[in-house]
């Protein structure tokens, strides 16, 4: 066992730091936040000239046949920052999705890795939540030339921008992956923000038509594909739970020998060194979580599957822990959006609750 | 001991229960319930004060003299239940529950005939300026400067976390006005109206969309001498005052009762796998064991309303109540969040311009509930902070 980096994958972090350290000021992210779409288009294609959106798209369709443990260095670098571009949804989710597609997409992936697709998944149905198996309302039927698609999708993950969506149906075969470009005839959207300022959208579908080449997969491999996906994209959102966590440690260790109440560094307190070392403990053991979780991404399904819920338990609750402390630590200015820890708080939030919260993921992992 | 809750009660309950569902607009009820909290909805606060004041009721806990209704301390309790339950907004608490009984307590004639009778009929709102940038739990240290010319006052310096005061007309401030003495003993309490020449005010944006906190710069605003509560150097004695005045209010009873029971709601109306999350295990002990601290607390209050008498300094129970109320408020509220799920993560706007409808795919109840979550994270902060009320307890019943 070696849990060191690699070469390479120092490299990739210690890029992704200086960029995102550069780049990604708190300023920058309010200021983000009120431009139409919330995301920094810039930013993204230096994700591509990077390489990060080719990670995890094998070599033979033009991309770095990398490892999720790598897409972990990298995560962890997005989450120290609260980066919330849409790098889960597309440079994980659909990778993932479009690498193991039935037709090929290579066009897509291309224009994926280039940084010119943005790709969400379309899941989720009114009335439900999380129900990653359940079959979906949204329909896709023969007709026209091909098929035509029609349902209510809900909380599309960083829908504003995306360039297309990985539509969930049920289908002829059962579950089917539609890929359907945003803008098509028949695709509408409703568009919001979240508590950490990223984006979602509510999609109506209503009589799209869709060609035998958009339908990515069918029945069991269908849902297989569907997954592992989610499995990876959960891993992800655990390791920028972890990266967060990590920078709160730095951020309150400073703010504990700068800030002065009744003539001390407030870190003279040993109430407060107490709940710094409860955040490290906390973090530490989130890390290992996170590595277990990673050794079993390759393993059949059922394996993987509880070894993610496991750890995205773990990881979640640890985050509660430090995001809570780390306000609190910071007393009135913990509360403000003009200080760091408000912002980990609300992202560490959303990371909770995209793909299945903690409830969902204990009820996954005792089932 | 007696454990039964007076039976006259019963009757008490049922009379204000059916004025208060008489007085309380619903307009005001459904902008409590939505967006209520610690939330800038001043105007309607102020509506219900004058509603309230026409019958009496605007401040029922002050003595007789002054307005009050002279209900005994359980027949208030029973009052501030119902309307919390109503969905009623409290009042001006720094107004009503604050600087008033100091001004009664401490004040000059003229000064309870300008201020109590305003308060009363809630004819505006009023600011808490202590907290300073560098001052917080160590607010002893103080560093705002009121230089007696004359007259009047010369105050300069800056205050933080003053609620509310972008919508307040006065606010009551502690101020250095000598230093020359040991920190506590240069504190004076002086009303400050806050358009005067030289005060600025600046909105702080929150964790949750709000920005009712602020920041007040004071550079070279001239008081009137009139303005000071009492003598010179009293201040921080009438703030200790001010504080210890009502034990169990920073136990959030109210809010926490009624909290539990919108989650209680939530679980029922909101489904997980086709079922009520209320029927899924997990939710189910969650809201017990809720409901068990909250019932204690409730206990916990009611032997303080009692006079109880206690082995220990009384502020130890006062502390107590505020580290259990805190917990409370911010465990509940997670509750709520969790049992929105995904839902819970849409961001709605706090301002009511700002606020859009989210559509027929979202349920109504799900609107506010992060934002009432986020907030609560202050809960342990304000009003002394869970450490610094942990430090109260060891100190005060244990010597430690
Ligand atoms: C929502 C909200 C509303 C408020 N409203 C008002 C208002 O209307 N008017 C007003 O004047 N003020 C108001 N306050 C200010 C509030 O009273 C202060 O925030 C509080 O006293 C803490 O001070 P601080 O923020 O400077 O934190 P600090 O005192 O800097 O505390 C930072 C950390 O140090 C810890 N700490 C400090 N001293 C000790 C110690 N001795 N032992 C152990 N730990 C310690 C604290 O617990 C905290 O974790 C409000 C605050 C909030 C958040």
């Amino acid at each position: 066992m070696d849990f060191n980096l690699s070469d390479l994958q120092r490299m990739l972090l210690d890029s992704a730091e200086r960029f995102i350290g550069d780049h990604y000021s708190l300023e920058h992210r309010r200021a983000l936040r009120d431009t139409a779409d919330g995301i920094d288009h810039s930013a993204w294609q230096t994700f591509a000239e990077l390489g990060w959106l080719a990670i995890l798209v094998p070599e033979e369709l033009g991309g770095l046949g990398g490892a999720m443990t790598d897409v972990a260095v990298l995560a962890g670098a997005l989450g120290n920052r609260c980066v919330r571009e849409p790098f889960t949804g597309t440079a994980v989710l659909a990778a993932t999705i479009l690498a193991g597609a039935q037709s090929a997409q290579d066009a897509v992936v291309e224009s994926l890795v280039a940084g010119q697709a943005r790709i969400a998944l379309a899941h989720d149905e009114p009335g439900e939540r999380y129900a990653d198996s359940a079959p979906r309302h949204s329909a896709l039927v023969a007709g026209g030339p091909g098929f035509v698609l029609s349902g209510q999708k809900m909380m599309v993950l960083d829908g504003p921008t995306a360039t297309h969506f990985i539509v969930t149906a049920q289908g002829p075969e059962g579950l089917t992956l539609v890929l359907v470009e945003d803008g098509a005839d028949g695709v509408a959207r409703s568009d919001y923000a979240l508590y950490d300022d990223s984006r979602a959208s509510d999609l109506t579908l209503s009589g799209v038509t869709v060609g035998a080449g958009q339908i990515l997969a069918t029945g069991e491999a269908a849902q297989a594909l569907l997954s592992l996906a989610l499995d990876r994209a959960r891993v992800t959102l655990a390791a920028q739970s972890v990266g967060s966590m990590e920078a709160e440690l730095e951020i309150c260790s400073a703010y504990l020998k700068e800030r002065q109440q009744f003539g001390h560094p407030i870190g003279k307190f040993q109430a407060l060194q107490h709940i710094m070392a409860d955040m490290f403990v906390a973090t530490h053991q989130a890390r290992s979580m996170l590595y277990f979780a990673l050794s079993r991404l390759e393993q059949p399904a059922s394996v993987r599957e509880r070894a993610v819920a496991l750890a995205r338990v773990h990881i979640a609750e640890a985050a509660q822990l430090v995001s809570r402390q780390s306000i609190q630590l910071h007393g009135g200015y913990g509360v403000t959006d003009e200080y760091e820890v408000s912002h980990h708080y609300r992202r560490q939030l959303v990371l909770e609750k995209q793909f299945g919260d903690i409830g969902f993921s204990l009820a996954r992992a005792s089932a | 001991m007696d454990l039964a809750i007076d039976r006259e009660l019963d009757d008490f309950r049922a009379m204000v229960r059916e004025a208060i569902a008489e007085m309380l607009p619903p307009r005001i009820a459904e902008l409590q319930k939505a967006h209520g909290g610690i939330n800038s909805g001043h105007a309607e606060t102020l509506e219900w004060t004058r509603i309230l004041n026409e019958r009496g009721w605007s401040v029922p806990h002050w003595p007789a003299e002054y307005g009050g209704t002279g209900w005994s301390p359980m027949q208030l309790y029973v009052f501030n239940d119902e309307a919390s339950k109503a969905w009623a907004p409290d009042t001006c608490w720094g107004a009503t529950h604050m600087c008033g009984p100091v001004i009664y307590t401490f004040g000059s004639d003229a000064q309870k005939e300008t201020f109590l009778t305003a308060f009363r009929e809630g004819r505006y709102f009023l600011a808490q300026g202590f907290s300073e940038p560098g001052n917080g739990s160590d607010l002893a240290r103080l560093r705002t400067a009121a230089r007696r010319e004359g007259d009047r006052y010369i105050v300069n310096g800056q205050k933080i976390w003053t609620g509310g005061a972008f919508a307040s007309e006065w606010g009551f401030f502690l101020v250095r006005t000598n230093p020359d003495v040991k920190p506590q003993a240069g504190i004076s309490f002086l009303m400050i109206k806050l358009d005067s020449p030289g005060v600025t005010i600046r909105r702080i944006p929150q964790i949750n969309g709000d920005a009712d906190l602020c920041e007040v710069f004071l550079d070279n605003v001239e008081v009137p001498a009139e303005n000071l509560i009492g003598e010179e150097g009293m201040g921080w004695t009438y703030a200790k005052f001010l504080l210890d005045h009502e034990r169990t209010t920073s136990s959030f009873i109210f809010y926490n009762k009624r909290e539990l029971a919108r989650a209680k709601a939530l679980a029922a109306a909101e489904l997980i796998d086709g079922k009520p999350a209320a029927e899924h295990p997990e939710f189910r002990s969650r809201i017990t064991r809720l409901e068990a601290e909250v019932t204690a607390l409730e206990w916990s209050v009611l032997r303080e309303l009692a006079n109880e008498e206690f082995k220990y300094d009384r502020t130890a129970a006062a502390s107590t109540l505020k580290v259990v109320g805190s917990r409370l408020q911010q465990a509940v509220t997670e509750l709520q969040v969790d049992l929105l799920g995904p839902r819970a993560l849409r961001f709605h706007a706090f301002e009511p311009e700002d606020r859009v409808d989210a559509g027929p795919l979202w349920p109504t109840h799900a609107e506010g509930r992060t934002a009432n979550a986020l907030i609560a994270r202050a809960s342990t902060i304000y009003g002394g902070t869970l450490q610094v009320q942990k430090g109260i307890i060891s100190k005060l019943a244990f010597g430690l």
